[in-house]
């Protein structure tokens, strides 16, 4: 064995690390590089778009007045057999934790939907969290949403911090990302 | 971007197709090259199924101890189908015992085996990239330059795009038998994937929109690349100095 051969891998392994080192100083970057100043997208770590939607009283919920809160959206139809699947365990994780602060906004694809169907839905299952509908997909479009049901997990923030597409979701699954939102925002203030 | 692709009635999630589709050609690759490392292909077909059956159950584990609470109040949701309840350092914990404890009990050398699965690590990367794209994963920052696309209210790098040339040109390198990398020095073969992967990891990261920062602003993912870059190219500089080892 030639002792020049390893010397030279030594020193052109050196070489690289010493670049790479570099390369890692010059790239450094802001906290802020995700988002970017929060732009809104529905993806992961950026700022949850606005909308406003009616509910099934004719009443507007505005997603920007829930800010201080961890919410979450949900995409369904009456149809959609995983959607119905998961109503049951979303309502027992919205009892469980609305007294923290907890909204479920459940986001009904009226456009392709049956609003008779969805009163009956609702009434059926005995659903307590808003139901808004989305007659003419402004929502669903904001938030390409592609499959039924899908899932905003947002924190007090207003920043999207997980999305689930497809379904249905876990009771646990729900629990576990719901108590992520709950420990990202500070303790509720009591209201005068 | 194509996270869902619609046929009739039925919805299918192309990320997870790609990676499947990853999984069975990087394998098929390394089945068919496995004797060039001294693998019956059998052997090594096995052990892929094992590592990913023991990382599945590794990765719901590892959950379940995380978050006990949640699971106890609702114990199926252990068997739920959900990937989001699975931990991706569980998933590598679980199928590095499971591949380990296959080894050991079929005796299958340690660095050919590693060689013997080069192949399917290469294409799987080659996946990766190509999942990224579709799924809108692992996006760039925002540019101005004229190949940007527009991605996420910006108009960002194509970090995907690059990671997958980036991994091209990797399995290229690597491709068994006409490859750029030939050695009889059982290691050298994996090792050598393993420091072209961290040294493009390394670059390309730093065109991410979506790193892991860490005080000073340096990205986690560089810095883990760097390390494993760093112990590569220390364990091919040892590989080079033993002896050649006798072809099987």
């Amino acid at each position: 064995m030639k002792p020049t051969k390893p010397s030279l891998w030594v020193v052109f392994s050196l070489f690289i690390l010493a670049v790479g080192a570099g390369w890692i100083l010059l790239s450094r970057t802001g906290p802020d590089t995700t988002t970017d100043g929060k732009i809104p997208a529905p993806r992961t770590g950026f700022l949850a778009p606005q909308f406003t939607l009616y509910n099934q009283q004719g009443q507007p919920v505005r997603l920007s007045d829930l800010r201080g809160r961890p919410v979450l959206i949900n995409f369904w139809a009456s149809w959609c057999t995983p959607c119905q699947a998961e109503m049951p365990a979303m309502q027992k994780v919205y009892q469980d934790y609305q007294d923290q602060g907890l909204e479920i906004l459940a986001v009904n694809t009226t456009y392709q939907d049956d609003p008779q169907a969805v009163a009956s839905f609702v009434q059926e299952h005995s659903l307590s969290f808003p139901i808004l509908l989305d007659t003419d997909a402004t929502a669903a479009g904001q938030y390409q949403v592609r499959a039924l049901p899908t899932s905003f997990f947002v924190d007090a923030d207003g920043i999207i911090r997980d999305v689930v597409v497809g379904g249905p979701m876990a009771e646990a699954l729900l629990r576990i990302r719901v108590e992520q939102l709950i420990g990202r925002q500070a303790p509720l203030q009591e209201t005068p | 971007m194509l996270p869902i692709l619609e046929i009739g009635p039925l919805v299918v999630p192309v990320p997870a197709i790609l990676l499947l589709l990853g999984l069975w050609l990087g394998l098929s690759l390394a089945e068919r090259h496995a004797m060039r490392f001294g693998i019956s292909n059998q052997y090594l077909y096995n052990l892929v199924f094992v590592a990913l059956i023991s990382g599945l159950v590794g990765a719901r584990l590892a959950y379940v101890l995380r978050y006990p609470q949640a699971f106890l109040s609702s114990p199926f949701s252990i068997i739920s189908p959900n990937p989001g309840l699975l931990d991706p350092w569980g998933f590598g914990l679980g199928a590095l015992i499971g591949g380990l404890s296959y080894g050991q009990r079929k005796h299958l050398p340690f660095w050919q085996t590693l060689d013997a699965l080069t192949p399917l690590l290469a294409v799987l990367a080659v996946t990766l990239g190509l999942s990224h794209l579709a799924s809108g994963a692992a996006f760039g920052l925002p540019t101005e330059l004229p190949w940007g696309i527009e991605l996420w209210g910006a108009s960002r790098h194509p970090s995907q795009i690059y990671e997958t040339l980036a991994a091209i040109a990797i399995l290229v390198a690597v491709w068994p038998g006409r490859g750029l990398i030939r050695s009889a020095q059982p290691g050298v073969y994996f090792l050598s994937f393993v420091a072209l992967s961290a040294g493009a990891h390394l670059f390309l990261e730093a065109f991410r929109g979506d790193s892991s920062v860490m005080a000073g602003g340096f990205r986690q993912a560089q810095i883990l690349a760097w390390v494993i870059l760093a112990l590569a190219l220390w364990t091919l500089a040892r590989k080079r100095a033993e002896p050649p080892a006798q072809t099987q």
